[in-house]
């Protein structure tokens, strides 16, 4: 049984409102400039897309000191310019209320959730609150394939600059996609549609007060939802135009919180993916197109810089996880990038991909030194992020789409290593299993 | 004069004699204890060496950096840990028994001594123990974060923050050892407050040129914070 954590004016409405069919989840802080855009466009999607549905949106907010609430509150729509064909049969109910526990995203939706839960949801989304390209069909292509698909959990799919998302591009990405065999593109996109049973599967779990409760929320839904064998698919919204995110906000803690996340799911959830080779393809819901996006600047002698003071500084505790071989190859990377001009800086994706693998072993071998090993990262992914982008200082869209999915072939291939560090079969000894179709139930482990 | 000679030799002998007739059963018996004390310790050794895995002591070992730390490769292992322990453990009881036969005064407050310092000497050495743990954690997460922020001076820092926890560490162990506690202490607090001082002195005499220094012991481009908040990495 879940811990209760709503507030008592929450519990209120619910008591009041009875139950609701959809719920539209908006997490907040300090949003008050767009958050109006977004509970319109949620209001709007509602009675466009679902007008025989009971929609309660509900924003959870982390105690912005502007009007966030105001907003969501007050956000007035006007059906006329809708042009809708059917006349909504309910009226969509808006609630704000203040969450309480760790400031963070996880917790926001964690009240979210319980809401959703409680009113009795079919199907629950979330979407951030500092969206500017957000439109009234997001919410038809994130609720749709679970109300009328059987789908359990929709995750974003949406076109970026090639050097936004570097995280989910170098790591997330692939490193989800060789684990549990499904090629997610947006595995952290931020906005979800979810079923019931997803919903209740999460608020079950006890791991909210971690870092589950800030930046690692996004991975950590993905994966219990993959892990856990729920039927999963993707919908295809555009661009993903938002406010910067989290201004100031520190490399080194966001790395440490989503990367620590999925290192410490691959221990959960360890008897899942050491069983699966290869990845396959999930179902994409939406009509594609191109959009214009945001230039992105890079800075690529400061990235540069970090990652050779990094070699300079945290060799003692890379010799915690790195293999002798791995920081061989480090410190020749480095005194070649002291020697080079920055352009020609080139971390080979099987270096990554060792780095990876080999911190991840870390991190389930040595509890102690956990924070500090995901901290280290940082020098290791700017460096990283350096060679993407004089790799792909001249390609398109799809040419470097193809060099992602290089890398995430690198990460499929070298699998069967870490599946050896972890205590699985030697390399030379392992039978590899396709993914299992999404849905397929799989044995997670208790 | 040969009788004279005579006579402190016969004495000496004598003297010696009663001695030895006094002190050799002891002296055997304490050999005896000794030895088989010896025995034990050396077949304890090779059992515990032979019978013992410790594989969930390694596994502590190895998960809490302790085994790191002891030895830089990593191969400490629990069975030969606790099997030198235990041998070396088992000589000094040996020891102690062999020297309590003597049933001397001066054989007595050795034994009372080392009775009454052992339980302090195994505390100090566990904070000491601790203190190093502690020192190699707190200064590793030092060195990350000031690396990470790009400061040139982030070895430094790591090494600094080590130090302070190790004498910390160290002033404890001394205060439950009782050795020198007033000495350790003192040293300490002139540490402690010396370097409070110093700190606010030259932060309140050349605040800017403080300011300066830091600033400009980032690394190029770290201050780019502005370019940095717009980079969204997720």
């Amino acid at each position: 049984m879940s811990q209760d954590i709503l507030p008592a004016e929450a519990r209120q409405a619910i008591e009041k409102l009875g139950r609701a069919d959809i719920v539209i989840g908006i997490p907040s802080y300090n949003n008050g400039r767009t958050i109006g855009h977004v509970v319109r466009a949620a209001q709007a999607g509602l009675n466009k897309h679902f007008p025989e549905f009971r929609g309660v949106i509900v924003n959870s907010d982390g105690g912005s000191k502007d009007d966030t609430r105001k907003q969501v509150l007050e956000a007035q729509l006007d059906p006329s310019q809708l042009l809708l064909v059917n006349t909504p049969l309910n009226p969509v109910h808006r609630l704000s209320f203040p969450y309480h526990g760790i400031p963070g995203k996880g917790s926001a939706f964690r009240m979210i959730f319980q809401m959703a839960r409680d009113l009795g949801a079919k199907a629950c989304a979330v979407v951030d609150s500092d969206l500017r390209s957000i439109t009234p069909e997001w919410f038809d292509l994130l609720l749709r394939p679970v109300l009328h698909r059987g789908y359990d959990f929709v995750a974003h799919y949406y076109h970026r600059h090639k050097y936004d998302g570097t995280i989910t591009n170098s790591i997330i990405y692939p490193l989800t996609r060789a684990l549990y065999g499904y090629r997610i593109r947006q595995p952290i996109g931020g906005d979800f549609g979810m079923s019931l049973p997803v919903v209740e599967t999460y608020l079950k779990r006890t791991d909210w007060e971690t870092d589950v409760a800030r930046y690692g929320i996004d991975i950590w839904m993905t994966t219990i939802a993959v892990a856990s064998g729920f039927k999963v698919c993707q919908s295809f919204l555009g661009a993903k135009l938002h406010d910067a995110k989290d201004p100031g906000a520190d490399l080194s803690a966001m790395l440490q919180q989503v990367v620590g996340s999925v290192f410490s799911l691959m221990i959960e959830f360890k008897d899942v993916w050491m069983r699966i080779q290869g990845s396959r393809d999930i179902e994409l819901f939406g009509f594609r197109y191109d959009v214009g996006l945001d230039p992105i600047a890079v800075n690529l002698d400061r990235m540069i810089q970090a990652f050779l003071r990094g070699e300079s500084d945290l060799r003692e505790i890379w010799s915690l996880a790195l293999s002798d071989r791995t920081l061989r190859q480090l410190a020749a990377l480095a005194a070649a990038a002291r020697t080079s001009p920055a352009e020609q800086f080139r971390l080979s994706d099987e270096l990554w991909v060792n780095i990876i693998f080999e911190l991840a072993s870390a991190y389930a071998e040595l509890p102690a030194a956990r924070a500090h090993l995901v901290r280290s990262l940082t020098p290791l992914y700017l460096g990283r992020v350096a060679s993407f982008v004089n790799e792909t200082r001249d390609m398109n869209a799809s040419e470097v789409e193809d060099r992602i999915e290089q890398l995430c072939l690198m990460f499929e291939r070298l699998k069967p290593f870490l599946v050896e560090r972890w205590g699985g079969p030697r390399v030379d000894d392992y039978i590899p299993q396709p993914a299992p179709a999404s849905g397929h139930t799989q044995e997670v482990p208790s | 004069m040969i009788e004279t000679f005579r006579q402190v030799l016969e004495q000496s002998v004598a003297r010696l004699s009663a001695q030895a007739t006094q002190f050799l059963p002891p002296l055997f018996v304490a050999l005896v204890v000794f030895g088989v004390a010896w025995l034990v310790a050396i077949l304890l050794r090779w059992l515990l060496l032979h019978a013992f895995k410790g594989e969930r002591f390694d596994a502590f070992l190895r998960k809490t950096g302790i085994g790191t730390m002891l030895d830089h490769s990593g191969r400490l292992r629990a069975s030969p840990l606790l099997a030198h322990g235990i041998y070396y453990a088992i000589l000094l009881i040996g020891l102690l028994n062999a020297i309590s036969v003597f049933e001397t005064e001066i054989t007595r407050e050795i034994v009372d001594g080392v009775v009454h310092l052992l339980p302090k000497l195994f505390a100090a050495a566990a904070i000491i123990l601790a203190g190093v743990w502690l020192a190699q954690y707190l200064g590793r997460g030092a060195l990350l974060w000031a690396s990470n922020e790009g400061f040139s001076w982030a070895r430094r820092f790591c090494a600094f923050v080590r130090v302070v926890v190790v004498f910390v560490a160290i002033v404890v162990a001394a205060d439950v050892l009782n050795f020198a506690r007033t000495v350790f202490f003192s040293a300490f607090l002139i540490f402690t407050i010396g370097a409070v001082c110093a700190a606010c002195l030259v932060l309140a005499l050349n605040h800017r040129e403080v300011y300066r220094w830091f600033a400009g012991s980032r690394s190029p481009g770290a201050e780019e914070q502005d370019e940095r908040s717009l980079w969204r990495h997720l």
